[in-house]
């Protein structure tokens, strides 16, 4: 006890470390913080957690074509806690975004954006942004086909981008297609540009939260508040509160229980490897990582010339929406209930986005489905027409648009019970005409069909009720 | 002496340009530094080395009327990285020396489109896109028909070289 009195006392002589220290947990918060806001704190953690690991996956990890997919699989399989540490550190990836996320949406149903704290708001969306390129750029890194692919798509997507489009994919890619090029940047966009670019913000966004006060509960008198008034209303109720270190016994339980959370997902689940990145396979279906399947089923709103829609000005006006959100919400008002445009408006977004996501997870398994719809459906007994109809639905690639009992693609209506509503006349005049029977159908007419060939398809179909 | 007494008399213009002087460095050296790293990020992507052609294969490796899958071979060998970025594009036979080789990627998202010899159709699985052996969009959402590369035939061998947009004027099919 004696030394460390000492080294204290030390530290205390030369740097004031220990006021400092003292000045940081013993202020006071004011009364009413509670588990809602440990989400920026939990955050954080997280980030701690992808840093570390993070550092250590890259003292095995080799960025190039070659060898990339190889030295993954070599920490997966073969170096003694490489499992653990990159399943962690996948894990705990999908954690920071979720986390980001629901720490943006109690501050913005909270009007904790408003004055003083807009400049610490718009760093935030910046923090936002950041973790989803870390997203972006870390998917790339094992170079197998689910990382390849999504990178082709979503570099792709950025050359929709007015004007600069292909400009802005191939600075992206550094190189026309994906390749030696776009890994190496990827590489040290992931682990050398952004964390620093992570830890400026992040300092600068503690720093501010901890000169301007933790942000108080919006109701009662923080209801609604005036400027003028802002600070003297807070310092009182500073006072009434209590010191720091009693909500950092809070953040201290968060972040415990999610690192367990972690250990056993990355326990259960793992991170499992798939193929090796391979550009010339006709047969993958590319699939985003969950926090981008919102984007990935907006584009099935926006065909053709309305692309740039759903890929550009959509993300844009989000983006801006929210960097601005201080400047666009100005009222006096902080709570959410006095504030009905943007709640309104922040729950419709949210809603969408879940649906979106919702609609993007859930989507049929696609057309490796040849196989998937025979499986699914083999228990059924089928007349040999209706089986030879099958063969006909499988052959000619309907399942690259339509789903029956959950195989198949979501272009296309759903057949699973489509005996119910159409008739086999209207079918066969349909399938051999769709424009002709409704105006507008998107379906492209299949009139190559032989009569025997169409009659067994619309037996088959006939059975699906 | 009495400007010395008094620094505020005398000093402002000689604050004023060593402010401006600190300034005026700091700006020039973020400028020197910043232009070759930006010019160095971007450059790159955009660096065209003449078009290397890639061979194909032997014309009698296809079936006139029919599509399949083929790797491309470059005829000179990358510096680096050797064995790794094999490219495949889909190669249509219409007639004895008239050949279309599509890229493999969608014109919508760039997911890799599938040929399906019964229906005679390419399929995205992304988001429903269809295209005819013409590369024409028969539904779905690409903005334009499938790309394609541009071919040469020499002594019985296709060649393939750069990629370009397929021809706008076939547009979308209408049924």
């Amino acid at each position: 006890m004696r030394l460390l009195q000492k080294m204290t006392d030390f530290l205390e002589d030369r740097l004031e470390l220990p006021t400092l220290w003292r000045g940081f947990t013993d202020r006071n918060l004011p009364r009413g913080i509670g588990w809602l806001q440990t989400l920026g704190s939990a955050t954080l953690f997280l980030l701690l957690v992808q840093t570390a690991t993070g550092i250590l996956l890259a003292f095995y990890y080799v960025p190039s074509p070659e060898h990339a997919f190889h030295s993954v699989s070599l920490i997966e399989t073969q170096l003694p806690l490489g499992w653990l540490i990159r399943g962690i550190h996948k894990w705990a990836a999908s954690l920071v975004v979720l986390l980001v996320v629901l720490h943006l949406l109690r501050v913005l149903y909270m009007g904790a954006f408003k004055y003083p704290r807009e400049l610490t708001w718009v760093v935030g969306v910046l923090l936002l942004l950041v973790v989803l390129a870390f997203g972006f750029t870390g998917y790339l890194l094992p170079w197998d086909q689910r990382g390849y692919w999504a990178t082709v798509v979503g570099t792709h997507i950025a050359s929709f981008a007015p004007a600069l489009g292909p400009y802005v994919m191939e600075t992206l890619r550094g190189q026309p297609d994906v390749g030696v090029r776009t890994l190496g940047r990827f590489y040290a966009f992931h682990t050398l540009f952004l964390p620093a670019l992570l830890f400026l913000l992040v300092a600068v966004h503690v720093a501010m939260v901890v000169k301007q006060g933790i942000a108080p509960w919006p109701a009662k008198k923080f209801a609604s508040v005036r400027r003028e008034e802002y600070w003297k209303l807070y310092q009182h109720f500073k006072e009434g509160g209590r010191p720091f270190y009693v909500s950092m016994a809070k953040d201290a339980v968060v972040a415990l229980g999610l690192l367990l959370l972690v250990f056993f997902l990355a326990w259960k689940l793992g991170a499992p490897i798939g193929e090796e990145a391979d550009p010339t396979s006709a047969t993958f279906v590319p699939r985003p990582e969950w926090y981008f399947l919102f984007l990935f089923e907006l584009l099935w709103w926006f065909p053709g010339q309305w692309i740039p829609v759903a890929t550009f000005w959509i993300p844009a006006f989000l983006i801006l929406l929210l960097l601005f959100l201080p400047w666009l919400d100005r009222s006096i008002h902080r709570s959410p209930l006095r504030r009905p445009l943007t709640t309104g408006l922040t729950s419709a977004f949210v809603l969408a986005a879940i649906f979106l996501t919702y609609k993007g997870a859930s989507a049929p398994t696609p057309p490796a489905a040849a196989t998937a719809v025979r499986a699914r459906l083999e228990q059924q007994a089928l007349s040999p027409l209706a089986q030879k109809g099958r063969g006909v639905y499988e052959e000619q690639g309907c399942a690259a648009c339509h789903s029956i009992a959950g195989a198949g693609s979501a272009a296309g209506p759903d057949l699973t019970k489509i005996a119910r509503r159409r008739d086999a006349d209207w079918l066969a005049r349909f399938i051999t005409a769709p424009e002709k029977v409704t105006p507008g159908a998107e379906m492209p007419a299949y009139d190559g069909l032989t009569k025997e060939e169409l009659n067994s398809l619309v037996a088959y179909l006939q059975t699906l009720r | 002496m009495s400007e010395r007494s008094d620094p505020g008399a005398a000093e402002p213009s000689r604050r004023g340009l060593f402010r401006n002087l600190v300034n005026g460095i700091g700006a020039a050296i973020v400028t020197a530094l910043a232009v070759p790293l930006a010019g160095f990020f971007v450059l790159p992507a955009f660096k065209r080395s003449k078009t290397v052609w890639k061979e194909v294969g032997r014309l009698d490796d296809f079936v006139a009327g029919e599509i399949k899958l083929v790797p491309l071979r470059p005829l000179e060998r990358r510096e680096w990285p050797e064995d790794w970025g094999t490219e495949a594009a889909w190669v249509y036979r219409k007639g004895e020396r008239d050949f279309v080789v599509y890229d493999l990627h969608c014109t919508h998202v760039g997911c890799p489109v599938n040929w399906s010899p019964q229906a005679k159709r390419f399929f995205s699985p992304c988001h429903g896109g269809v295209f005819d052996a013409d590369g024409r969009v028969l539904s779905g959402p690409p903005p334009r028909p499938l790309d394609r590369y541009e071919t040469k035939i020499e002594k019985g061998v296709l060649y393939a070289g750069a990629v370009y947009r397929g021809d706008r004027r076939l547009g979308r099919a209408v049924s």
